[in-house]
């Protein structure tokens, strides 16, 4: 205490900028350092979590960063190896540019249209009556928390004549013999996208419903006033400004689903699937560090992509900033 | 109105045509009135009405503005200059039970039928519900919500339909969508299938629900202390670490998935339990969810409860905790989703301790033969996060309203 006290009471005035700088950082440090000893409980309840998060999240991407740049097969100890692993990526390694541009394609498609579609059908479902909305809401969200369910369009796309969408072109006659949809490079990636979109009504979509709930209806009543006669206009003047949180949360969650798909392509399309054409920047990764253990390859795979997401969040930030002003 | 129990508060009141008052609030439990400065007479009076703090409100922690809701739905906005003391009598349980139109003002309604008193409600001022809605467009979001359902319902309703089909009607061509004769074969196969195996069925189960169980425990304990210190409490490092956990929830198992194996094998986690459970107490969406749904919590609250001598462990166990169920809720969906759809085979090896979804993909590995006790697998596990939700819908919408992003 004395120690701030005697900074605060000397002249400042004769003092360069930088020393007063210096001395300002320094009250600032004190304060916090109080601010500190006054909550010590707070770090013990934050504790627990704090150390499982650095544990299992943070750590994991550090580790990530540094074997990006090594050699590294979890027999041998690392080699450090600059940016080999990077040049390789890009240069070499042309299963991994399918993979880029299918990843790029799928999360061009899926994210912004998944993105899109939640929010539309949350409007809509908001439309509803209470009971009816409650049925819709269970109905859109269900895809996407029931896990391996969407294992069921295996069989929905079957190669052979058993398969419900080959047997349905057949009976119209569009079709001579049945296709292979998961095996036929031809067809995967517009059926994966298929698969997804099915399954991404997820906790954006949630958010959205809440979100539409949670604007009080005052504020409609007020915009009535003020002459808003559409929907339309009652989205982009009233509801879309006070609902700026929820979009960004749903952008989150979006860019996850969009650059994370991995589970599906392997469930559907098998792994690894005809001619790589199922392959995503998740797969490559796992393939390389769970099936060839090159570690530090997988890394460097791993680092790109955080990048990338941090990147489209940012961005995402930024549009959503320009929202209903 | 009575003297006992009235609270007041200054502030204006704005009718919906456009009219505004500056004045004073008075309420209790019977009812309210708005006092024009200087007058004697009441600008508006209330009987009978129901107070109800807007959901902003809520969030933000102090009250500057109050709606009050009449029996038949009409609304008028007060926006108070000192709000706590409303806030005070009105709703101290708004956490745990959410407000429904019919509570206290009805209640009123009845005591004054009984007591054969007159009860005076006031004129609404809007007397369409939507007044600024098309009928086309109604017809058009039916119709378009119609398709589209349809379109997401149509493979859950078709794997259920697989599950209950005979073996012939699972290769017949074309394929019916739903059983004629409708059976439970597929379900007693399964069972038969698994109990042959080299690990029992149940086994595979008993490992699922142990991880699901223990994971959501642990997770709704240790992220809600998290939360509430990160929503409460100003302390250094507190916001950065929460701008952190924000970011992270970006990154799924995948893509950490590898340096994660890393670690785990160093602290010997490898082929254990523990592998899965860890990482599930420290998932990022529910700290993120609770922290923005503790936030709306009156700060009145815990205030309230330190000048009462309370220590820090005692409000969050016994004030706030209570206070925030519906997010407990939401949490527990989240973690229970993700942990029973876990087949965690990169961190576990041994089979007597693999999951549900493993035994699921080895009895699809088993080829299109098995194709209908595929689909009877798939609709036990997939059932029970749907089921919670259905449940628990309500709750979980109540504390996704607050789960926005503000940057």
């Amino acid at each position: 205490m004395q120690h701030i006290q005697s900074i605060a009471s000397k002249p400042t005035a004769s003092k360069s900028f930088f020393s007063r700088y210096l001395d300002m950082k320094r009250e600032r440090m004190a304060h916090s350092w109080q601010l500190a000893k006054r909550n010590k409980t707070c770090y013990l309840f934050l504790a627990p979590y704090a150390i499982l998060f650095f544990t299992f999240f943070i750590l994991p991407i550090g580790t990530s960063i540094f074997y990006s740049f090594t050699y590294y097969n979890i027999l041998e100890p690392a080699r450090f190896i600059g940016l080999q692993n990077y040049v390789n990526l890009i240069l070499q390694d042309e299963v991994f540019l399918t993979a880029i541009k299918n990843t790029f394609v799928i999360a061009v498609i899926t994210g912004p249209v998944g993105y899109i579609l939640s929010f539309l059908f949350a409007w809509f479902i908001n439309e509803l009556p209470k009971w009816l909305r409650a049925v819709a809401v269970v109905i859109f969200y269900a895809p996407s928390i029931a896990g391996s369910a969407f294992t069921v369009f295996s069989i929905l796309f079957r190669g052979d004549a058993y398969g419900w969408f080959n047997s349905i072109l057949m009976e119209f006659g569009i079709i001579e013999a049945p296709r292979l949809w998961l095996t036929d490079p031809n067809y995967m990636m517009t059926i994966l996208i298929i698969v997804i979109l099915w399954m991404s009504m997820g906790t954006g979509f949630l958010s959205f419903v809440a979100g539409f709930q949670g604007i009080d209806r005052s504020m409609y009543e007020a915009g009535y006033v003020d002459g808003v006669r559409n929907r339309w206009q009652e989205l982009y003047h009233i509801t879309l400004p006070s609902m700026k949180p929820m979009l960004l949360f749903g952008a989150v969650m979006s860019i996850t689903t969009a650059f994370n798909v991995c589970d599906v392509p392997r469930a559907l399309c098998g792994y690894p699937s005809t001619d790589y054409a199922a392959r995503t920047v998740v797969t490559h990764l796992f393939d390389y560090g769970f099936s060839r253990f090159e570690m530090g390859y997988a890394s460097a795979i791993a680092t790109l992509l955080f990048l990338v997401m941090i990147l489209c969040k940012k961005a995402i930030a930024g549009l959503l900033g320009r929202v209903g002003t | 109105m009575s003297e006992t129990n009235t609270v007041q508060s200054n502030g204006t009141l704005k009718m919906i045509d456009g009219k505004k008052f500056r004045g004073t609030l008075q309420a209790n439990e019977i009812g309210a009135a708005f006092y024009q400065k200087g007058k004697a007479e009441p600008v508006v009076e209330w009987h009978y009405a129901r107070l109800h703090r807007m959901d902003n409100i809520r969030r933000g922690g102090t009250s500057t503005q109050l709606t009050v809701i009449l029996k038949d739905d009409s609304r008028y906005i007060f926006e108070l200059d000192h709000g706590l003391k409303v806030y005070n009598y009105m709703d101290s349980h708004w956490a745990d039970k959410p407000i429904t139109p019919r509570t206290r003002g009805d209640e009123l309604h009845r005591l004054a039928e009984l007591r054969g008193e007159k009860i005076q409600v006031k004129k609404h001022l809007i007397t369409r519900r939507h007044p600024n809605r098309s009928i086309a467009g109604d017809i058009g979001i039916y119709l378009l919500l119609i398709l589209f359902g349809l379109a997401m319902v149509f493979p859950l309703v078709y794997l259920i339909g697989s599950s209950l089909k005979p073996l012939d009607e699972l290769f017949r061509f074309p394929p019916p969508i739903w059983p004629s004769h409708p059976t439970t074969d597929n379900f007693s196969d399964l069972f038969v299938t698994m109990g042959q195996s080299y690990v029992p069925f149940s086994r595979y189960l008993v490992n699922t629900v142990f991880i699901t169980a223990v994971g959501t425990f642990g997770h709704l304990v240790i992220a809600s202390m998290a939360a509430f210190v990160l929503a409460k409490y100003e302390f250094p490092g507190g916001k950065v670490f929460f701008a952190v956990v924000t970011t992270c929830l970006m990154f799924s198992g995948y893509v950490t998935g590898i340096p994660n194996y890393l670690i785990m094998s160093k602290l010997g986690m490898i082929d254990t339990y523990w592998a899965l459970i860890l990482p599930a107490f420290a998932a990022p969406i529910g700290l993120f969810l609770m922290k923005q749904f503790m936030e709306g919590l009156p700060t009145a609250l815990i205030e309230a409860a330190t000048i009462d001598g309370a220590g820090q462990f005692r409000i969050f166990w016994s004030i706030v905790m209570p206070n925030v169920k519906p997010a407990w809720l939401t949490m527990i969906i989240f973690s229970v989703q993700s942990l029973w759809n876990t087949s965690a085979a990169t961190v576990i090896y041994s089979e007597a301790k693999k999951t549900l979804v493993y035994a699921l993909q080895q009895i699809q590995a088993g080829g299109i033969a098995r194709t209908g006790q595929v689909a009877a697998a798939n609709v036990i596990i997939v059932s029970v996060p749907i089921l919670i939700f259905v449940f628990s819908q309500s709750r979980i919408l109540e504390t996704m309203a607050s789960s926005g992003i503000k940057d």
